[in-house]
């Protein structure tokens, strides 16, 4: 009997552990976000950490955001020109490339190469710093980890994602009219007057809307993955590893939504 | 009225008083009562697991205990809000086991840290500062160092300048010779006692595994065992006593109660 009732409440410990776990986890990385959002306004502002932060995830991201937009402007060009000239609607892929980029390709591509590189880097360093105790040393020096590490952090994600998705939404559409002028020998009037006709503010509006969204998951996940690193070098592992592929899902299912709420 | 602390006489500065902390299911703190002594040296032993660094921290407020009282003098720590408890932070250095440098700055501007953040010193006197206790520690000239270039050692001085640039009340040593050679562990002891002689009145709480340091520098010797104080004196004290797990952990021996 005795046995019984043991193996029924370690089933039950189980199955509240399997639920009470998600739930936990998800108020963590609320808290984590709106602490540091909470935070924007308190002092110390730090303002200077603000502006490393926006170097080291914009700036130094702008080689592999200026090379992926390139191409990917490119390659669509080349693929939706094939696809077209079977029924003799070449002129479109100006505006089609435009669309797709500044509405989806741009957002979610830049998302995930932020994510993939800076994501990556500041839940090791987080993590690094929970692990040998420098966030406790903050803690110590009555200095809160919150506004040192994190504000800066999530807040230059925020900001930094929808001016690197300008730049791809830019650069992407130079490597369509590129390869379009250069490569198809495609009419240039009639390339960019397909594109201007297509391609609406509304269009460059949503995809910097969704980057202001990616921003803040990428912030957020990285900060929360790296503050509540537990273990050694192998827990900063996977915080890094689990940082961005969180953030990485994240940025695609939360773009399915965005999507299908705007316009 | 005053309390005093029955192994020195002297003014109590932290009382705990029936703390208890558990994670998760694992019971870490069983009811410790615990008094450090105000302007004395307190050592805090006990085999790894037993609670010290979990003690260590719940003075800081960095943690809060599931049961049980902590008072700073008057105050009540466990009735604080973080807020007020960060203030209360203020009054504590602590050099932690592994020191805890900040690996993005150089040794000037991890001990000059606490400074920008919390005072409004100019950088001529945070200048002079810094020297003064890198010249205190044995390190002057370091300045532009990063931590990564300093030994082991050498990390623990700076940790330790690092937590005695604000002049603090308290000051909190976790494990300071853990992984230093002996000349070296014997120069932090040093360093230990001749801080807590330069500075009158600074209350040090000390958690260790090294027996021999513990019994050189403490006033006061505190033994937990198993989330409670078994027996706290003076350095003589625990040297001397018959008590056979005092006796297998002062000296270290296989033979006796605890077990590996």
């Amino acid at each position: 009997m005795g046995l019984h009732v043991g193996v029924i409440a370690r089933v039950f410990e189980a199955v509240g552990r399997s639920v009470l776990e998600p739930i936990e986890e998800v108020g963590r990385v609320s808290k984590v976000f709106a602490f540091g959002f909470a935070n924007v306004f308190m002092r110390p502002l730090r303002i200077r950490e603000t502006l490393k932060q926006m170097e080291f995830i914009g700036v130094q991201s702008l080689p592999i955001i200026l090379l992926t937009s390139f191409f990917t402007g490119a390659v669509f060009t080349l693929q939706s020109h094939r696809a077209f000239a079977m029924f003799g609607a070449q002129a479109m892929v100006g505006g089609t490339v435009g669309v797709a980029l500044t509405r989806e390709l741009a957002p979610t591509l830049t998302g995930l190469l932020v994510a993939g590189r800076a994501g990556s880097a500041i839940a090791a360093e987080i993590g690094s710093m929970r692990v040998s105790e420098q966030i406790d040393a903050l803690d110590a020096m009555a200095v809160d980890p919150i506004n040192y590490l994190i504000k800066p952090r999530l807040l230059a994600a925020i900001i930094v994602t929808p001016m690197l998705t300008a730049i791809y939404d830019f650069v992407g559409m130079f490597g369509s009219w590129y390869i379009a002028m250069y490569v198809l020998n495609m009419s240039e009037p009639e390339y960019m007057k397909r594109t201007q006709e297509w391609i609406d503010w509304d269009d460059i509006w949503s995809g910097l809307l969704k980057a202001l969204v990616f921003g803040a998951i990428i912030g957020t996940v990285a900060c929360y993955k790296g503050y509540y690193t537990k273990g050694g070098a192998a827990g900063v592992g996977q915080a890094t590893t689990s940082a961005v592929v969180v953030a990485s899902v994240a940025i695609l299912v939360s773009n399915f939504f965005i999507a299908w709420a705007l316009p | 009225m005053e309390q005093l602390d029955p192994v020195t006489g002297e003014p109590v500065a932290i009382a705990y008083e029936d703390v208890h902390k558990a994670f998760g299911s694992h019971k870490v703190l069983c009811g410790l009562n615990l008094l450090i002594p105000a302007g004395k040296i307190t050592a805090i032993i006990g085999r790894s697991g037993t609670g010290k660094s979990v003690t260590l921290k719940h003075v800081m407020g960095l943690l809060r205990p599931d049961k049980g009282r902590i008072y700073l003098g008057e105050e009540d720590l466990t009735a604080m809000s973080d807020k007020k408890l960060r203030h209360v932070r203020n009054r504590f250095g602590v050099v932690f086991q592994h020191a805890a440098l900040f690996d993005s700055m150089n040794v000037y501007n991890n001990i000059a840290f606490p400074l920008f953040e919390h005072t409004r010193m100019r950088k001529p006197e945070i200048d002079a500062k810094v020297a003064k206790l890198l010249a205190q520690v044995g390190l002057s000239g370091t300045e532009q160092k990063i931590p990564s270039e300093l030994s082991g050692g050498m990390r623990k001085r700076v940790g330790l300048a690092r937590a005695l640039v604000r002049d603090p009340e308290f000051i909190l040593y976790d494990e300071p010779t853990t992984g230093l050679d002996p000349i070296l562990a014997a120069a932090m002891d040093e360093l230990m006692v001749e801080t807590q002689a330069s500075r009158p009145g600074i209350t040090s709480v000390v958690i260790s595994h090294d027996m021999h340091a513990v019994l050189h520098i403490a006033d006061k010797v505190a033994f937990i065992v198993d989330g409670l104080l078994y027996a706290e004196g003076t350095a003589e004290f625990f040297r001397d006593h018959t008590d056979p797990l005092i006796h297998q952990f002062v000296t270290g021996s296989l033979d006796g109660p605890m077990k590996v």
